[in-house]
């Protein structure tokens, strides 16, 4: 018993101690753990030699824990898959600034941030789908159109607690101001088939299943239902089609939304840290992601995956994509005092 | 009397160290309380206008439609299986049991998948029924469904509860009942209910508990409980101050219905001489028999085997691509957490028992019980409370966030009230005239504990380490909010597949989980048969 406890003791005490750097590592905090990541790891740990360390959670739980880890985080580098989170990140001091020119060579420079803190690592688009069956390509135009009565009962889409959709209303906050953002989301609730639920693909599946007739989802969950290997996912992926909102002549074109990666203030590996963000904005790398997840690449000579390219060209927002971070708080209050669950 | 009076005159050192340890436990708390102060209260009433007041709602409903079912499935099938004696009598016990390994928050994906749209049940209406498969294929009721579902994975507790009471009230109460003419529905409302309150109310505690300490199967269906309000202040409005006064208040509910429990109960203590024989019931119509393996097979059946045969299919469908080495390390950091842990809890929780014992003094059985109302804080307000604790409090050390002791603190402090039940009750039922003689006869505390208290407690000792062990590895909030870095554990990996909507793929993790917890319990059951049936010993 008492050899459990002095055990017990040494085992508490020795955890205490930091670990000790090791300079051939680099340390992640990830918000991305999808199997097209690990994928990405293990080629750039081939590669270069250099051991890549994961820690996956949410974008929240990452940010308070840099917070108040301070100067003493483990990490080099966050990676998240919403914008706001990088621009309230970078916000909060947590990062330092990343001017490696050569990266920024290979990225189209809409994507980029003004700021010069966070590196973009891929792009996605928030889109409308609807059914094949019930919805004419025609009846839609915009997200704003989306309000109007002839989609009662009709739209469906997930909880407001979702970073995809706080960032959605927080560029409409940019573009249209909180007052019309704050009628039009009454409106969009009047319009839900139900209370706000489950993921994207469960907004997809529920078109498919007749619940409601479109969905606001996010693009490259359309290519991962029609590449799933189940057959009733496939047939829900079928059962709808995409549509790039606001693409008209004078309109703004569809919202986006990118994945980035930032190096932390105190990066300890930092040679190593900016390998990694090279090696993932290069042309081999933006293609591992194309291939795997279905999003689009920032590196404009990667084309998107086959099934993506089927959606043809679209027009995107050019909206500062630090507003879809600045504005968040303001969206956070409208969907609170509309009601969108 | 002389050494006795040796020894006691060190028991200062003795309660000193009691306090202290009591200290060590509670510190969070106290972090969080420090952490409350000078708190504006601009977002607080933010909070309460827009969101709290329907989060407090759909928490209180939550927990008493899940209460309702747990209770249900739990009375029934203990009634049941104290009082018939029927072949498979001893499966039906274990397997009733057994839903304990299943964490909800895996309960709750399972389900939602065997539901869902593209799952087995409405395909195949689909395909055979489709008139059916329209009235599967809605969406409501989503609160009172996530309560069955919780209930499934919590009535264990009841029965457990249960179980032992009704075969410890034993033949008297329920022949003398009978024989006075009362029907055996009477008896058993008129009778066995009243006399097994005590036990009732304490499993219904702990699973009124787990509802509100559940964080994995309430957001994945989108519940927004009490708890989510303090997710909603701590991570998006990024205050920690009105976070914590949320925390406090849900604490202070929850001891304040501790308490009152504790009063109300203490008023119904009855004093009746334990299981003279068990009750066995010879005369059951075949009706009833049939209503009541009904009433076994369905909890058996939704609790366990659906749900673990659904996470065996998926293992298959995904084996090739599983990563066996992962599955081994994650195994392997889960069990050496819990291990760590639990081992620390029972050592902790023994000599408090212990102490409380050879001492005997109100102030002491008091810090006692003190220690037991973490229990009360829900896993994720401990994750807040030790974070505030390392961060903001005169004893911040930053290096202790993503460290593995922090994890181990905030399981010990969770669950250092599940590993203390089972050792008071056992720790309780020896006479003091043990100490006594022991003390007469020249022995020393450590000697005393050695020789007697050990042997005799042993029992109850393993019964504290397998449930806390269980408890620890089935764990989520904590263990997501304070992961040590590139340690992720079977309960983290396991969630995040599933949030991101890989169900399959979290399969071999589940079932990874819900194995090591079956064997576990498998072995607590055991354990634990050898005690209620003292009536065999007879």
């Amino acid at each position: 018993m008492r050899n459990v406890f002095y055990l017990s003791i040494i085992v508490l005490f020795t955890s205490c101690m930091p670990n000790k750097k090791n300079s051939n590592e680099i340390n992640i905090y990830s918000q991305r753990h999808y199997d097209s990541d690990k994928l990405q790891y293990k080629k750039f740990e081939e590669e270069t030699g250099i051991k890549v360390n994961v820690t996956k959670a949410g974008a929240d739980e990452l940010i308070q824990r840099m917070k108040n880890e301070g100067d003493n985080s483990q990490a080099d580098l966050f990676i998240t898959v919403d914008v706001g989170k990088l621009w309230q990140a970078s916000d909060m001091g947590l990062f330092q600034k990343f001017d490696d020119q050569t990266v920024f060579d290979n990225l189209d420079p809409q994507f980029l941030d003004k700021n010069g803190y966070w590196v973009p690592v891929t792009y996605r688009s928030r889109v409308v789908v609807y059914s094949n069956e019930r919805v004419k390509k025609e009846d839609l135009s915009t997200y704003e159109d989306l309000a109007n009565e002839k989609w009662r009962g009709r739209l469906l889409v997930r909880s407001s607690s979702n970073a995809y959709n706080q960032a959605l209303v927080s560029s409409l906050v940019a573009n249209l101001g909180p007052d019309a953002v704050t009628s039009w989301s009454e409106n969009i609730v009047k319009n839900f088939a139900r209370d706000p639920k489950g993921s994207d693909r469960d907004q997809v599946k529920a078109i498919a299943a007749g619940q409601g007739d479109i969905a606001i989802v996010n693009s490259y969950y359309i290519g991962l239902l029609l590449s799933s290997e189940k057959e009733e996912e496939i047939k829900a992926g079928n059962a709808v089609s995409v549509f790039f909102p606001n693409q008209g002549e004078n309109e703004r074109g569809a919202h986006i939304n990118v994945s980035g990666i930032a190096l932390l203030k105190n990066a300890s590996n930092k040679e190593n840290a900016i390998k990694l963000i090279k090696y993932l904005t290069s042309e081999e790398g933006q293609q591992t992601y194309v291939n795997n997840s279905y999003e689009y690449a920032i590196n404009p000579n990667v084309k998107p995956d086959s099934i993506v390219q089927a959606w043809g060209e679209f027009k995107k927002d050019p909206v500062d994509l630090n507003m879809l971070g600045i504005m968040r708080d303001e969206a956070i209050r409208i969907f609170d005092k509309t009601g969108w669950k | 009397m002389e050494i006795k009076k040796k020894y006691l005159s060190n028991s200062s050192k003795l309660i000193l160290s009691t306090v202290f340890l009591l200290f060590i436990v509670i510190l969070p708390i106290l972090a969080l309380i420090y952490s409350v102060f000078g708190v504006e209260l601009d977002n607080f009433s933010y909070l309460w206008e827009n969101l709290l007041f329907e989060y407090s709602i759909d928490t209180i409903y939550l927990v008493s439609l899940t209460s309702f079912f747990s209770l249900i499935f739990g009375i029934i099938p203990a009634w049941y299986v104290s009082t018939n004696n029927f072949r498979g009598k001893n499966f039906y016990d274990i397997m009733l049991y057994l839903p304990l390994a299943i964490p909800a928050y895996i309960m709750a994906f399972t389900y939602s998948d065997i539901l869902s749209y593209t799952g087995p049940i409405q395909s195949f209406s689909r395909k055979y029924f489709p008139g059916l498969a329209d009235f599967l294929n809605r969406d409501y009721l989503q609160i009172e469904i996530l309560s069955i579902i919780m209930a499934l994975s919590l009535y264990p507790y009841i029965y457990t509860a249960c179980r032992l009471s009704f075969s410890l009230i034993g033949s008297n109460y329920i022949e003398l009942s009978r024989s006075l003419g009362m029907s055996s529905t009477k008896t058993f409302f008129k009778i066995i209910i009243p006399l097994s309150r005590v036990s009732i109310f304490s499993g219904l505690f702990l699973v009124i508990m787990e509802v509100l300490n559940e964080y994995g199967a309430v957001q994945y269906f989108g519940v927004n409980t009490f708890t989510s309000g303090i997710f909603r202040s701590w991570y998006s409005m990024q205050d920690v101050q009105t976070a914590s006064l949320l925390a406090i208040i849900l604490f202070a509910v929850v001891v304040m219905f501790f308490l009152t429990e504790r009063y109300v109960n203490s008023k119904f203590k009855f004093n009746y001489k334990p299981n003279t024989k068990n009750y066995v019931s010879n005369h059951t119509s075949k009706t009833k028999k049939i209503l009541l393996h009904i009433s076994c097979l369905f909890p058996i059946f939704l609790g366990f085997i659906i749900p673990v045969l659904f996470i065996i299919n998926n293992v298959i469908y995904e084996f090739e691509k599983i990563d066996f080495v992962r599955v081994f390390n994650l195994t392997t950091n889960t069990v050496l957490i819990s291990l760590t842990a639990s081992i620390i809890i029972i050592i902790i929780a023994v000599y408090f028992q212990f102490i409380k014992r050879i001492i005997r003094n109100r102030a002491v059985s008091l810090l006692n019980d003190a220690i037991s109302l973490t229990y009360a804080l829900p896993g994720a307000v401990i994750g807040l409370s030790l974070i505030i604790l390392v961060t903001k409090t005169p004893f911040k050390s930053e290096i202790m966030i993503g460290s593995f002791s922090l994890l181990v603190y905030a399981y010990v402090m969770r669950y250092m009230a599940v590993g203390i039940s089972p050792l008071k009750s056992s720790f309780e039922k020896h006479p003091s005239s043990f100490d006594d003689t022991a003390f007469n006869l020249g022995m020393g505390p450590l000697k005393l504990f050695r020789r007697i208290h050990f042997p005799i407690n042993k029992s109850a000792i393993a019964i504290a380490f397998l449930i806390t062990f269980v408890d620890i590895i089935k764990e989520l909030p904590i263990t997501l909010i304070l992961t040590p870095f590139n340690f992720d554990t079977l309960s983290v990996q396991t969630y995040q597949y599933a949030v991101d909507e890989m169900i399959p793929k979290s399969a071999i993790y589940s079932l990874t989980i819900v194995m090591l917890g079956t064997i576990l319990l498998i072995f607590l059951k055991k354990i634990v048969n050898k005690q209620i049936d003292v009536s065999k010993n007879n």
